[in-house]
């Protein structure tokens, strides 16, 4: 069979899959899976046989864990959902990332409140990791307007990044046994100390796996003007690590807002990221304009790339996990609003077009060709 | 004291299918204590991991909301039903 493009998009209202074939020149739609049920994570795990994951959070009855062998063509309930120890006190309230682990059946789950599960049957069964779920620091972790959410998380061989909103960066550097909150040039625009131990609000970390050092972080920016106790904290926003998370200094000049949630970095070149600025206030696009920001020089500069995209009279969010990009030679960027609309940016955002308009709010977006 | 437990039809997949079980429990409390010893999945569409009922998950017994009774320490009776339904709501 011929390379796919498979979508995997999580809405308001359940999962949908978009497959489509290498020149992506169209894709088919399916869904809703888990109809009416909203996701925010979803995963499509290319190791052997492709597997697509999705979290099902049910106002309802509770957290389920979607799975299909079958390239999004139908899903069935793993076994069981992550769920804390009953003598914990705590209680699921979402999942907000399924990553993939080192076994073929390994899986990463990061959830509301912020804490971090494993499975390693596929889903089936999971066990909350205590080095991170139980952190000294976790119980003074305080939710974000999304809400106490583990978001991020990154493997490197021994050194796992985890991302909380708002907690900050944590780092293991023993495979996930123990964490170390690793927050320094990470500012926080919400405390009079402008830059805390931990507490950060970060929105999204990406790395890229040829160069393990270096990542890159979206922040809780929009801090420019602050007036209060510990002084301006002008781009906070956007950030980056050469030390593998330990240091991270502001790439943000340049750009139109530092705040924003999403962040992808090119496939094939570490140097070459994206982002995807918002009005701090709104969490819309600047002045109504949507765009993409690429740098292709590790973020000392920046271009906008918005041909294609409405130019007016736009005000939709893009949510942290709504922005991926395939991994073909030349890739395409892919982005979901809150409005709905999933669009697709050729030659690396060069070029963009709308492949589905009227789908309900996007939360997130994985691409992947299999 | 034998009871039945009304399921609605989006947690009877993790049931088998039924609509109705019966149960032995004289409280509203045991009876949730039973469905997580006979029926765990079913349980847990139904009370988080506190054992708190799901904040959109309503309780009756007959036509009473257990809230306006003596909330999961309402006295069950034989022959009494304990429905399990989704609380209205949208958005």
């Amino acid at each position: 069979m011929p390379e796919r493009v498979i979508l995997s998009i999580g809405t308001r209202k359940g999962l949908f899959v978009a497959e489509g074939a290498k020149t992506r020149k169209s894709f088919a739609l399916r869904g809703p899976f888990g109809t009416g049920v909203a996701v925010y994570a979803t995963l499509i795990d290319n190791r052997g046989t492709p597997r697509l994951y999705a979290s099902s959070c049910n106002a309802f009855f509770g957290m389920k864990v979607l799975r299909s062998t079958d390239l999004g063509k139908t899903f069935k309930e793993t076994k069981s959902a992550p769920a804390f120890p009953k003598d914990d006190g705590r209680a699921l309230a979402n999942i907000w990332s399924i990553e993939p682990g080192t076994a073929k059946q390994d899986l990463w789950c990061g959830v509301e409140p912020a804490s971090l599960f494993r499975s390693a049957d596929g889903g089936d069964s999971w066990e909350m990791v205590q080095g991170i779920s139980n952190h000294e620091h976790a119980r003074k972790w305080q939710p974000g307007a999304g809400g106490l959410c583990m978001h991020t998380i990154l493997r490197d061989g021994n050194r796992v990044h985890l991302g909380i909103s708002t907690g900050g960066h944590y780092l293991s550097e023993d495979g996930g046994q123990t964490f170390k909150a690793s927050n320094k040039g990470v500012g926080a625009g919400f405390s009079p100390d402008p830059y805390p131990e931990f507490g950060q609000c970060v929105h999204k970390i990406a790395g890229h796996k040829d160069a393990p050092g270096r990542l890159y972080m979206q922040n809780h920016g929009g801090w420019g003007e602050w007036d209060g106790p510990g002084g301006r904290r002008p781009d906070i926003g956007v950030l980056r690590s050469d030390d593998h998370g330990k240091s991270w200094r502001s790439i943000a000049k340049g750009l139109p807002s530092d705040f924003g949630f999403a962040l992808s970095v090119h496939p094939h070149d570490a140097d070459t990221l994206y982002v995807l600025p918002l009005e701090p206030a709104t969490r819309t696009c600047p002045g109504g304009q949507p765009a993409v920001w690429r740098s292709e020089d590790g973020g000392e500069s920046w271009r906008k790339l918005s041909k294609g995209l409405p130019k007016k009279q736009t005000f939709f969010t893009v949510q942290r996990d709504a922005m991926d990009i395939d991994e073909l030679k030349t890739p395409a960027l892919y982005f979901g609003t809150t409005t709905g609309q999933l669009w697709m940016g050729r030659e690396g955002g060069e070029e963009w077009e709308c492949l589905f308009d009227s789908l309900p709010p996007i939360h997130c977006l994985k691409v992947a060709v299999v | 004291m034998s009871i039945k437990v009304f399921v609605p039809a989006p947690l009877r997949p993790y049931c088998g299918g039924a609509s109705e079980l019966g149960i032995s429990a004289p409280s509203v409390r045991a009876a949730l204590d039973e469905i997580e010893r006979t029926h765990p999945s079913l349980y847990r569409n139904v009370c988080d991991e506190t054992g708190a009922v799901r904040r959109h998950v309503n309780l009756f017994v007959n036509t009473a909301h257990v809230r306006d009774r003596d909330g999961l320490d309402t006295a069950l009776m034989p022959g009494d039903v304990l429905t399990i339904l989704p609380a209205v709501s949208g958005g």
